[in-house]
């Protein structure tokens, strides 16, 4: 009898142990972020922001904290997180009645449709929203109501090994797709492991990979109000670059299970790749190593007609709580000042989302290319709560595509029904 | 360190070591403490028995108190929490909207990736655990050996043990890795293959390199448990055995195998909670895999919730309370299967 009981208790324990295991991520509290009670306002806020880079990210808040705290007198929280963790983060916060103040995030509509969020009209000055870019207004905008604030845009180009262009007879960057899969196939060619394109069509960024693609063929995610993923260009798109990597062979090996910053952009850095789809950041680091002769060109299209640009903006959104307008419309107003806002992008190497922003870095021109751009750039249909549903879709499926086996009509039909069920 | 946790460990279990009672007076395996120490803990009980009926329940409670706060605290209340979101209805945002009835549970049970989890998992667990018990059984016997250099043997096999599990997923991503990978260089230069494989991202390799990362890290406590249940077994039965004229493999396979059933019961048990539960290595040398092609049920529990479109928290608790009803039932199953009780009566 003895011993059984013991089993019993070993059993229990067991259970108990994988029990506390499953439960670890939902029971995380949150007591930093303290909301006035009452209608006071509030002595500080929290601020939950995406870490851009290791250097700059948490050090500009830093020092934004201490100024906005010197100007208002209200301490700001600042807790920087990894892009990896912040959907975990903030959702886990939101689920225990613990959101932040402030939250800096690829999407805001799904928040916004909770009803969990400040507008622009509540908590943004005149002055501010007129300085910023239209294009960003537009994305940040839901049901006719401003939610989500830009705070920084970047737009993709193609980035190609001038040395290795050289090497392998190609003058100047394609500008068709034909030309891109003759000057793919010239530099796979070179043999040394050298791959013609570098494809990150895995988990990591592969609505924006795709993205840039589609916009090149004449389409879209989203097209008057209706989804259109699974368009006949987008099969197109997709089938294209499921040819690059199945038939040609001209891509890294595995393009559907390939991350973008610890998989193609190493590749492009280590000069094994003739071709990849950067940005001003890759751009940063490319220059700090000086060891990749490369050159900047806007994306091929199908057809040879002009290029298009397929830019990403991030958002600041904040959230409603007792007596914490007046602390984050101050926020709001101090980030939009050119000093900060400017400062930040700068530091971090990406694109303004402002007026005043544009006019500052138009001076530089290693980022003519992008802000050219920038007013007309194809933005991502962030405006729509569906498209946080539909981005975690494409980042957990396209690349399943562009295997052998992999069907793109197929991958994208499903796309389209889940997206049309969600809206 | 390793040293010493083997050789306390043998000191208390064997009756030689603990105070020289002599050969054939203890049957079977002894328990931790030896012959003499379990005199001594009677004594304690019962003398612990005499006072027992009059410490006023509050003293007790007093005593009590912190290790049920801790409890209540880390255990009782989560495991309260994952049945309430189990039950409700949350937004993709994380707000909770109302409650949900049984709808999490039947969306797991319809989930399209389901079977492809369930299979992943009962392969992940299978392998691991049967590996790392058969080449930890193999360890084990060589450490109990007395050889030049054996500190220094038993202190490199529980280095994987001491090491943090994402430290050591993130490093066999490193050494995976399809461009610059180690294993591949060693294995190409050695013109063992012709061109690189792509340990992870190839969907033969996926598991089959995932399984070798499990068993390397669930060596370590295996082997010690095997070692420590080696050095239980008494010396004289081996002395009768061969008098009896056993062969090695005779001795090995009716005398030590049978004897350390008590060691294996505990070590197979723990391996498979351990295992199941997993998450660092399937998720580390899994994440640039797109869809549920190589996910055990606690990725998939984590993709759910935060990953996959569904992004759905009370979906994810759903799949967590199937998870522990699952490991029970592999559990329980797996204690009637070898007859645990028969093995610890006799």
């Amino acid at each position: 009898m003895a011993t059984r009981r013991t089993a019993m208790l070993a059993v229990v324990a067991a259970a108990v142990v994988a029990l506390s295991a499953c439960a670890g991520g939902s029971g995380s509290k949150d007591s930093a972020s303290k909301s006035g009670s009452g209608s006071g306002s509030v002595k500080s806020i929290k601020l939950v922001a995406a870490e851009y880079s290791k250097d700059n990210t948490a050090k500009f808040w830093n020092d934004f904290a201490t100024k906005y705290k010197a100007k208002t007198g209200v301490t700001l929280d600042v807790q920087v997180v990894s892009w990896n963790d912040i959907d975990q983060t903030s959702s886990t916060m939101v689920q225990n009645n613990s959101a932040p103040d402030i939250l800096n995030l690829n999407v805001y509509a799904s928040y916004a449709k909770d009803n969990l969020l400040y507008s622009a009209d509540d908590v943004l000055s005149g002055s501010v929203k007129s300085d910023l870019l239209p294009a960003f207004v537009k994305s940040g905008t839901y049901q006719g109501k401003m939610y989500g604030m830009p705070d920084l845009s970047s737009a993709r180009a193609l980035f190609y090994n001038k040395d290795l262009f050289t090497k392998a007879g190609i003058a100047a960057a394609p500008k068709t797709w034909d030309e891109f899969e003759a000057d793919a196939k010239k530099l796979t060619a070179l043999g040394n492991g050298t791959v013609g394109y570098a494809e990150p069509l895995g988990p990591e960024e592969a609505q924006a990979e795709f993205g840039i693609w589609l916009v090149n063929n004449g389409g879209d995610w989203k097209a008057n109000g209706k989804w259109t993923i699974n368009s006949d260009n987008n099969v197109e798109t997709l089938s294209f670059l499921k040819k690059l990597a199945v038939d040609d062979k001209v891509t890294q090996n595995n393009p559907g299970k390939t991350n973008r910053t610890d998989g193609a952009f190493p590749l492009f850095a280590s000069g094994k790749a003739g071709m990849v789809v950067g940005f001003s950041p890759l751009a940063a680091t490319l220059d700090k190593d000086k060891k990749i002769n490369y050159g900047v060109a806007p994306m091929p299209t199908k057809d040879g007609s002009a290029p298009q640009t397929y830019g990403v903006t991030d958002y600041l959104m904040a959230f409603k709580k007792n007596g914490n307008q007046d602390a984050v419309k101050a926020f709001y107003d101090l980030y939009y000042s050119p000093d900060e806002v400017n400062t930040f992008i700068k530091a971090e190497g990406f694109l303004p989302v402002t007026k005043s922003g544009l006019q500052q870095f138009s001076s530089n021109a290693g980022l003519k290319v992008y802000l050219d751009t920038l007013p007309n750039v194809h933005l991502t249909p962030t405006d729509d709560p569906t498209w946080d549903k539909v981005k975690l879709d494409v980042q957990q499926n396209i690349g399943t595509a562009v295997s052998p086996s992999g069907d793109p009509k197929k991958v994208l039909d499903s796309l389209q029904r889940n997206a049309e069920a969600g809206s | 360190m390793a040293d010493q946790i083997a050789d306390s460990v043998a000191a208390s279990g064997s009756p030689d070591a603990a105070s020289g009672s002599g050969p054939g007076s203890t049957s079977g395996p002894a328990l931790p403490g030896g012959p003499a120490a379990g005199v001594r803990a009677v004594g304690r009980r019962r003398n612990r028995g005499r006072e027992r009926g009059r410490a006023p329940w509050w003293v007790a409670l007093l005593w009590l108190g912190p290790a049920l706060l801790l409890i209540a605290g880390v255990v009782i209340y989560p495991a309260i929490e994952l049945v309430r979101a189990s039950v409700s209805h949350y937004s993709i945002t994380g707000l909770r909207l109302g409650s949900a009835g049984g709808r999490n549970y039947s969306k797991v049970l319809e989930h399209p990736a389901l079977n492809t989890v369930l299979k992943n998992t009962a392969v992940w667990v299978v392998a691991v655990v049967a590996l790392t018990i058969l080449i930890s059984l193999a360890l084990a016997q060589f450490l109990s050996k007395d050889f030049f250099g054996r500190k220094v043997v038993r202190w490199a096999i529980i280095v994987p043990w001491a090491a943090s599990l994402v430290i050591t997923a993130r490093l066999f991503t490193l050494i995976y890795d399809y461009n610059y990978g180690i294993l591949n260089h060693l294995l190409l230069s050695l013109h063992l293959i012709s061109k690189p494989v792509d340990f992870l991202g190839d969907d033969r390799w996926t598991m089959i390199s995932m399984v070798a990362v499990g068993v390397f890290v669930s060596i370590p406590f295996t082997a010690y448990v095997f070692l420590a249940g080696l050095n239980a077994i008494p010396t004289d039965v081996y002395e009768a055995a061969r008098i009896d004229g056993a062969r090695p493999w005779q001795v090995y396979w009716q005398v030590t195998l049978p004897l350390l059933r008590p060691a294996m019961l505990v070590a197979s048990v723990l391996n498979i909670i351990y295992v199941f539960n997993s998450f660092p290595i399937v998720y580390t040398l899994n994440d640039r895999n797109p869809g549920y092609t190589h996910d055990t049920s606690i990725t998939f529990m984590y993709k759910l919730a935060f990953k996959s479109a569904d992004k759905d928290v009370g979906m994810s608790a759903a799949a967590g309370i199937f998870n522990v009803a699952l490991i029970l039932v592999v559990v329980l199953v797996y204690l009637r299967l070898v007859k645990w009780q028969e093995s610890e009566n006799r």
